[in-house]
């Protein structure tokens, strides 16, 4: 059972992409650890870092893509679960300082010291081991999107209102970690780390190695989203996206299905904000930022929603060219990013690559179509795969009959 | 008839929403194996009686059993669902972003849990049902289609196809022939008929040929409750039928 | 006109006191008033002469102190408050704290200060400087003990009886402070002569506070803690609470009593005071959301952009506040009234651009419409950042916005109650425009029925645009206000936009009323929360409050209901 599960996530085009993923894991930190620094391929530790932050972000647009590609929930609050597994990292990063501190105090944070704070708050303790962050760098993500998805599912509140509760959820906790008194370092934030593991943060190789762990964490989150939208529960999330009480009709429980993917999600967000803070140095409440989680929603369309390789296109590109931008023309950056929001929404609505594999999708139909023409009309071997396309279809006659006619048709 | 013989028991219904009583006293009963028609004009609440029986609206009083012992007031749509009763809506509603098949497959009686859809793999079992339910349809060509293509007639089959694979005890058909060519009606009708030899079925229609052509029970409702139940010809006499259907 | 008008009030002023304390009788006193009063007018006529007289009389008493010994000072100094010029002030200060000297040569007083070896001397009427003067040349006025306290008394009654009623007021309310049993007859004069009712109430409070101090017997002091507890503040309460700890018997009871009462009173009055900062918070909530009601709440349109409607309504009174500064100054007090108008074309007219350029594409489609909103809000942001500069601009409060004046035991600012009475007016202007006019009937119907209205002959797409050209020129309106209390910033949209949509959705999505009462509501929910929490602990809790609203009543606190909302 568990095989097939994960057989169904391959197929060429995701062998393709994985293929081009595991290249750039090996490759990327080969050239900058054993490449010479004066070769025009050795890529400088800078480059390292800022790659392995795209592919952070890659993670997050995939987990914001599954639930808003797959299941219709746009959530406008995911940097919160981004920010939170970032925190769990910090925390745990914080705790490896020691007494290399400004204050050297062996046990109490540096914030914690100034504030005159006398003990490690409770909810500290535990986080001087990896293992216990890791944990929480999934579980406290994933428990606060199962709670508030139960209730937010279960009373049925879906579309714009829901977005608009995920919004006030990240902006409620932007507030509460700003506060001192929370123990999370208010407005700084957790920064100054040391090490991860016993490696310094600031060596080439733990660079390296951060950039390969990011890249690691996209593969195995990208099968596991491909092997979820590839499954039975893949075709319900889309059949809740497109008709969601026709579903409960059937008999499906929406809000448990809904449940699922949320905090599936949530945890995979978690895991990129784990992986983003040590490369980036810090994490502050400035993370919780509602605009950070609608950026991540542009990530996705400009790549194609419920395409798993066009979210991950999408973070790359997009912030490729925020870095770009805020180098080259800083005041043009806002401009850029705003009217990507309108060009997209109102000229490309399926994304890059749901444009694309939709004339590839068209082609193929159209020869099915005329295999069936000819009167071979065998049953596949193997049931067809789900669509995944957004949900505005185009209407169009069926290709069958008209079989000259290549109108568009709806993503793969 | 008594609640415990019944496949369906409504006794004394009543929905109101800001005021105005969609359902109103609304006692209905059907039996096991049964079709029954239901007509009654526009607003008379055949939809808002569709809504309480499969969960969308809580009655504000009455009592709804499924089974005789079923009280379906408590339970919501998925669980109704899985009791065994179907529904088809007015206006179709299919998976448009899904094709032929995969619709059919996602209604397929089997179980209905995340974690049991995460694992599922497709049995040969399940693809001969689906592979009959498709010549049933008559969609077996377009079964690599998406819903969103098929025209308006094939939707609606589509989505008795869907009932179907449910395996329902009860369907709920909320107007089958609206939209549908005359041949397309007759064999509409056809199909139901078929489908009646083994399960309830309640039909609400408008098309009063259509409903002549099934040759069932047929009960009028209007402004929420029951006005006249009997055969077509016997209902199509009573006078005050006559004055709120045909308007006289 | 002006200054004639104060002189006429410095003197009836001054004069009356003096009079009155000739006689010292209560006796005839309104028939005296009267005819003090008919005196003072005709005497106002000969005002100017009137006062140079006086002038040079004053100067002649003050110059009397270099002559005589301790008991003719004390005559002296009588004499001196008996012409209830305020001028006296200064000379019997110094003379107090023994900086009044006479020059030995002409007999001339002045104020004098040791500097080195010399003295600097300052003419002790008009208070400049008159030179220096050796050791030798003069001589210091002698005072003892007794003659100190007849001056401070001299001054209580000199400042207790200034012409301006503010100066009146403040030498009360110092004394109410200092408690100074000394200045009880003083304060008897000046309350019997008091005209203005709202510092008369100040010198009986300070007589009150003095006496409970002083060693008067008790009825006095039970009189004492009568006008303390009517007088209801917190500086009446600890005056009482102190007295419990040392009064006895009746007294004691009285203190406790009043004290208790007090107490309560102030209890209510911070009540109302937070329910006045709720509202106050709340108009502004409502301000914000109000365009959004109708973005939003009627045509379900998700605008992200609110937010920079709002802010463009403030640059829009900053640009016409440089003008006015720069060409027309005198304007300034209206610049507000000018800016209004022109905010909600401004922000109309953007809205309008906005909707026929992208929202009407996306009708129907609410989550990409929220993308696109988000991206344009980013562009008017950065549009704005460009034109004037990531800065705060200064906007200023005319005169009318400014200050604050006391209700009770509550202070109410005049901006925060404009922004108030202007919420609440551009909702009513709102609705009539929505429930009265045929443009409110079209909208209406569009968004009821649409297609329905269309075949009616109504032009939809005109409607659409119009509707949502209101709903961002209601936002620009409101950033006129919002300026008066806000930063004016790029980002000044982006702090409200949170906060909208929280009062649209919590009020009900298409129900105006729903908008004010949840704005109300929401404003005063956290402004009690404020004392126990927090200010940001506080809307943590709201925001939180609100999610799990949502989850109760996913369709806000006045829904729509029945087969309206399916559809």
């Amino acid at each position: 059972m568990m095989s097939s599960f994960l057989f169904r996530a391959m197929d060429a085009r995701a062998g393709i992409f994985l293929a081009i993923l595991g290249a750039a894991i090996i490759l990327v930190p080969a050239s900058n650890l054993l490449v010479p620094e004066n070769s025009p391929f050795h890529v400088p530790t800078y480059a390292v870092t800022l790659m392995g932050k795209y592919l952070t972000y890659a993670l997050l647009a995939l987990a914001v893509d599954l639930v808003w590609g797959y299941c219709g929930i746009l959530s406008l609050g995911h940097a919160a679960f981004f920010a939170l597994g970032g925190y769990a990292m910090g925390m745990y990063l914080m705790r490896q300082i020691g007494t290399r501190g400004v204050y050297g105090d062996p046990i109490l944070p540096d914030f914690m010291v100034f504030l005159n704070w006398q003990d490690l708050p409770w909810y500290w303790s535990g986080f001087d081991m990896f293992w216990f962050a890791a944990v929480m760098i999934l579980l406290v993500p994933g428990a606060l999107a199962f709670i508030f998805g139960w209730f937010a599912f279960r009373s049925r509140v879906t579309g714009v209102y829901l977005s608009i509760i995920t919004q006030a959820l990240t902006y409620a906790l932007l507030l509460a970690f700003f506060r001192n008194d929370m123990g999370f370092g208010g407005n700084n934030g957790l920064t100054d780390f040391k090490d991860i593991l016993g490696f310094d943060i600031q060596a080439d190789t733990t660079r390296a190695g951060l950039f390969a762990a990011s890249g690691l964490a996209l593969v195995v989150c990208f099968l596991i989203c491909r092997a979820v939208t590839r499954s039975k529960l893949g075709k319900v999330l889309v059949a809740v996206r497109d008709a969601e009480s026709r579903t409960r009709f059937l008999g499906y429980r929406v809000e448990h299905y809904k449940l699922f993917v949320w905090t599936l999600s949530a945890m995979m967000a978690g895991i990129a904000g784990a992986l983003y803070v040590p490369q980036v140095g810090i994490i502050n409440p400035g993370e919780f930022a509602p605009a950070n989680s609608i950026e991540v929603v542009i990530w996705v369309a400009v790549g194609g929603r419920g395409t798993l390789v066009g979210a991950v296109l999408g973070a790359v590109l997009v912030n490729f060219a925020k870095t770009w931008f805020t180098a080259a023309l800083p005041d043009i950056w806002l401009f850029a990013l705003g009217g990507l929001f309108v060009v997209v929404t109102l000229f490309l609505p399926k994304g890059i690559v749901g444009t694309i594999s939709g004339g590839w999708t068209a082609l193929r139909q159209r020869k099915i179509s005329s295999d069936y023409e000819k009167g071979s009309d065998e049953p596949p071997s193997t049931p067809p795969q789900s669509p995944s396309a957004p949900a505005n279809i185009i209407h169009c006659e069926p290709v069958a009959r008209f079989p000259g006619t290549t109108k568009p048709q709806p993503a793969e | 008839m008594a609640r415990a013989s019944s496949l369906l028991y409504l006794d004394g219904v009543s929905v109101s929403f800001d005021g105005f009583k969609a359902l109103n006293e609304l006692s209905l009963t059907i039996a096991p194996g049964e079709m029954r028609a239901i007509i009654g004009p526009n607003g008379a609440g055949k939809t808002t009686m569709m809504d309480v029986i499969t969960g969308k609206t809580r009655p504000d009083s009455g009592d709804v059993y499924f089974d005789g012992a079923v009280d379906l007031t408590g339970e919501d749509e998925a669980s109704i669902a899985e009791l065994g009763i179907g529904r088809k809506f007015q206006k179709p509603t299919v998976f448009e972003s899904h094709t032929v098949w995969d619709n059919l497959e996602l209604a397929l009686k089997a179980p209905r849990e995340p974690f049991a859809t995460l694992f599922h793999v497709i049995a040969n079992g399940e693809k001969k049902r689906i592979e009959s339910l498709l010549d049933l349809i008559r969609l077996g060509n377009k079964r690599h289609e998406l819903a969103a293509n098929l025209s308006h007639g094939q939707k609606q089959w589509l989505e008795i196809g869907m009932l179907l694979a449910q395996d329902p005890k009860l369907l709920l058909v909320d107007e089958p022939a609206a939209g549908m060519t005359d041949a397309e009606t007759a064999e509409t009708a056809d199909l139901l008929k078929d489908i009646a030899k083994d399960h309830s079925v309640v039909v609400v229609e408008h098309d009063m040929a259509f409903v002549r052509s099934l040759g069932v029970k047929v009960t009028v409702l209007h402004e929420g409750s029951v006005l006249a139940e009997g055969s077509l010809d016997h209902v199509s006499a009573d006078e005050r039928v006559v004055e709120v259907y045909l308007g006289r | 006109m002006r200054s004639g008008e104060t002189f006429d009030d410095k003197f009836i002023q001054v004069r009356l006191p003096t009079l009155t304390r000739l006689f010292k009788a209560g006796g005839p006193m309104s028939l005296l008033k009267s005819i003090l009063v008919f005196f003072c007018l005709f005497a106002g006529l000969t005002g100017q002469a009137f006062a140079q007289a006086d002038a040079e009389s004053l100067r002649n008493l003050v110059n009397e102190l270099a002559k005589g010994k301790y008991a003719e000072t004390e005559q002296q100094i009588e004499a001196l408050v008996a012409t209830g010029n305020p001028a006296a002030a200064p000379v019997l200060k110094a003379l107090g704290v023994g900086n009044l000297y006479f020059r030995k040569s002409d007999n001339a007083v002045f104020i004098a200060r040791k500097s080195g070896k010399t003295f600097v001397l300052t003419d002790p009427l008009t208070l400049e400087p008159t030179g220096e003067a050796g050791k030798r040349e003069i001589k210091k006025i002698k005072v003892n003990n007794k003659l100190r306290r007849v001056v401070r008394a001299a001054l209580g009654s000199l400042t207790l009886q200034a012409p301006d009623p503010e100066v009146r007021r403040s030498a009360a309310s110092a004394i109410f402070k200092a408690k100074d049993p000394d200045s009880i007859p003083a304060l008897n004069v000046a309350i019997a002569a008091e005209t203005d009712d709202g510092v008369l109430k100040v010198m009986e409070q300070a007589r009150a506070a003095a006496v409970l101090n002083s060693d008067l017997d008790a009825s006095d002091k039970l009189a004492a803690v009568a006008t303390l507890s009517e007088m209801g503040n917190r500086d009446a309460l600890s005056l009482l609470i102190g007295l419990q700890s040392t009064a006895e018997g009746d007294l004691r009871d009285a203190a406790v009593s009043a004290a208790a009462k007090i107490e309560k009173s102030i209890a209510a009055w911070d009540t109302a005071q937070n329910v006045w900062y709720g509202l106050s918070l709340g108009s502004v909530l409502l301000l914000a959301a109000i365009g959004l009601a109708i973005t939003f709440g009627v045509m379900g349109v998700i605008n992200m952009a609110h937010g920079e409607m709002v802010m463009i309504g403030a640059y829009t009174t900053f640009v016409v506040q440089e003008l006015i500064r720069t060409s027309a100054p005198g304007l300034f007090e209206y610049s507000l009234l000018i800016a209004l108008p022109l905010a909600f074309l401004t922000s109309g007219v953007i809205g309008i651009g906005i909707e026929r350029g992208v929202i009407r594409w996306l009708y129907g489609r609410p989550l990409e419409t929220l993308l696109a909103t988000w991206g344009i809000s980013l562009i008017l942001q950065q549009a704005v950042r460009s034109l004037f500069g990531p800065t705060n601009r200064e906007v200023g409060n005319p005169d009318w916005m400014s200050g604050a004046f006391e209700l009770g035991q509550m202070t109410i600012t005049y901006n925060r109650m404009w922004i108030i009475v202007f919420a609440l007016v551009v909702f009513a202007a709102l609705m009539l425009v929505l429930k009265k006019t045929p443009f409110g009937l079209y909208t209406r119907a569009v968004t009821q029925n649409r297609r329905m209205a269309a075949s009616m002959g109504i032009r939809t797409p005109w409607i659409d645009a119009l509707t949502f050209g209101l709903g961002s020129g209601i936002a620009g309106v409101a950033g006129v206000a919002l300026s008066q209390i806000d930063n004016v910033s790029p980002n000044l949209g982006q702090g409200y936009i949170i906060d909208s949509f929280m009062v649209v959705v919590f009020g009900g999505v298409g129900n105006l009323w729903g908008t004010l009462v949840g704005a109300m509501t929401l404003g005063v929910v956290n402004k009690f929360l404020e004392p126990y929490a927090g200010a940001v602990l506080g809307k943590i809790f709201v925001l939180v409050f609100i999610i799990l609203f949502i989850q109760k009543r996913p369709r806000g606190l006045f829904a729509l209901k029945g087969r309206a909302v399916e559809a």
